[in-house]
């Protein structure tokens, strides 16, 4: 388990807006070895308490390793209580990575709710290198968990933004967005991330639309190595491990 | 310094094992050379036919521990010997397969499957199994536990270890069952039957609304069931339940496990199987402990 293990230190852990925390990690090992969609699994602290480590997807990975997340239990509190040069236990990277959009695609929609966003910037680094226009639709529970999209927008990302109560951009759920995404079943390609109705969402759209796509997904997590079967998901061939077959799914493959 | 152990007539070369259900399907880990020192692999419980598991969530986290209804997802019998079996034999470790039958007659079609494998040495009978003419598990029944134990012995060789729930009465008693049935070892403890509710949803959270505790939490209660087990039968115990360091597997073993099983602990730190077996290492080596044989049930002689 040696080459999956590491020990690594925080450069830093900036609250980026009210609900949302931007940590940076020194890890060139994993910076070099990760890929668009895969996760790190973080042992907040050395203690059985709390007792499992926390899975998050990768927000970047250039001179640093980027986790954008959101404080929602213990796990993520004790999390944002880290400082600068405070070390890491992490296991990583794990789960399988987003695919390249297929030839013929000339349009890729990111539909992100929330933390959801988290994955997209390194797949938009990544993606911004080729001939595909590339949409965010971002949907966010009120102004509180709006940060700023900048880094999205330098990668060439056109992007809407919904909230629920209309605080920032269209009133509503990231679906009011979905008339921004071009109805075409071969030239449009669909990432999405996000709480499961607005996934389901997504998908009923693709599947109307026969666009085709891939949906990063989120369970309760424990081992993050497809030993525990914990974070099974449904999908249309039976219960998938989010962590080991996941944690990104054909979009049109998941049963919500 | 003799790490040496035995459970029937099978000699392991440590007594560091894993416990089922925490290490498995992950074939893409298996390279890793540190899992060619433990002393047997036990890999998650197979089933005589597919299942498919409960719905999720399977999992929460508690104080200390986790609690889990996975519902025994498995390929079956056959799929695990074609698809599963060589990428395990091929670590090349002792293996001791956990299994579970919903009748006497299925624990011995699984047995009877692996009969054929030489890499699988010893049988562990998860007995946290519907007992399908009383209302409760076979591992709360001495009897329907003992008849389970004698149906397989009759039909093989190879040693059985019956895996014992812990939601019982007096374990003790289960144990001395399972023991005059033949039994050859005994895995103490299974999970302890939990549950959570969410406060919000004012509903169960696990999809299977009760689940399994385990983790550290249930530690002393498993180490107080080994060390009361010890007292009353002579075949080995394979002690488990919250072994998260060398210390607590250690405690194991002087209530009385002739192994110990590293359990949840492999969900939070996959190294944990192999720092076990460095710190008994270690332990003996302080102590100028020869023999780990000398270590068993050593509390009782306190």
């Amino acid at each position: 388990m040696s080459e999956l293990r590491n020990i690594y230190k925080i450069i830093s852990n900036k609250k980026v807006c009210p609900r949302f925390y931007h940590l940076k990690i020194e890890a060139p090992k994993l910076v070099k070895n990760v890929r668009p969609g895969q996760f790190i699994h973080i042992r907040v602290r050395d203690s059985v308490e709390p007792f499992f480590r926390r899975p998050f997807c990768v927000y970047r990975a250039q001179d640093s390793i980027d986790i954008l997340y959101e404080v929602v239990g213990k796990g993520t509190a004790l999390l944002s209580a880290k400082k600068k040069n405070d070390q890491l236990d992490i296991l990583g990277p794990l789960g399988n990575t987003f695919s390249m959009p297929p030839e013929g695609v000339q349009t890729v929609v990111m539909i992100a709710g929330g933390i959801g966003v988290a994955p997209f910037l390194f797949l938009t680094d990544q993606l911004k290198t080729r001939p595909v226009h590339l949409i965010l639709l971002y949907g966010g529970r009120t102004k509180e968990h709006i940060f700023s999209l900048a880094p999205f927008k330098k990668n060439g990302c056109k992007i809407y933004t919904a909230t629920d109560d209309g605080s920032v951009g269209v009133r509503g759920r990231v679906s009011e967005l979905f008339f921004h995404v071009p109805k075409d079943s071969r030239g449009t390609w669909i990432y999405t991330c996000g709480p499961k109705p607005m996934m389901a969402s997504a998908q009923q759209f693709a599947q109307e639309h026969q666009i085709n796509g891939e949906a990063s997904c989120e369970e309760v997590m424990a081992c993050g190595l497809g030993a525990c079967l914990g974070c099974a998901t449904k999908t249309k061939e039976g219960y998938k491990t989010v962590c080991y077959d996941g944690p990104v799914f054909d979009l049109n493959e998941l049963v919500f | 310094m003799n790490l040496n152990v035995s459970i029937g007539s099978i000699v392991f070369d440590n007594p560091v094992t894993v416990a089922s259900g925490t290490f498995s399907a992950a074939e893409k880990f298996y390279g890793l050379k540190g899992w060619k020192r433990l002393g047997a692999i036990v890999p998650k419980t197979i089933t005589l036919h597919a299942r498919e598991g409960n719905p999720p969530p399977r999992i929460w986290e508690t104080p200390a521990g986790m609690i889990n209804a996975i519902g025994l997802e498995n390929a079956g019998t056959k799929a695990f010997i074609t698809d599963k079996l060589p990428g395990l034999a091929s670590i090349g470790r002792p293996l001791i397969i956990s299994v579970l039958g919903y009748s006497v007659e299925e624990f011995q079609s699984i047995v009877e499957l692996l009969a054929g494998s030489p890499e699988i040495v010893a049988i562990e009978l998860n007995l946290s199994c519907p007992n399908l003419k009383q209302k409760k598990l076979v591992a709360q029944d001495p009897q329907a536990a003992q008849q389970i134990v004698a149906a397989v012995k009759r039909i093989s060789s190879k040693p059985m270890i019956a895996k014992l729930s812990p939601n019982v009465t007096d374990i003790t008693e289960i144990a001395q069952a399972v023991e005059a049935a033949g039994a050859d070892a005994i895995s103490l403890v299974n999970t302890f039957s939990a549950m959570a509710i969410d406060i919000h949803k004012q509903k169960p959270v696990l999809g299977n609304i009760t689940g399994g505790l385990s983790g550290p939490a249930i530690r002393p209660i498993a180490v107080c069931m080994v060390y009361q087990t010890y007292k009353k039968v002579n075949i080995p115990i394979i002690g488990m339940g919250g072994i998260m360091t060398a210390g607590d597997a250690i405690e194991f073993i002087l209530a009385g496990a002739t192994m110990v099983a590293v359990g949840t602990a492999n969900f939070i730190q996959p190294q944990v199987p192999l720092d076990v077996l460095n710190g008994i290492r270690q332990y003996m080596k302080d102590r100028k402990i020869a023999d780990v044989k000398d270590l068993i049930g050593a509390a009782h002689r306190a």
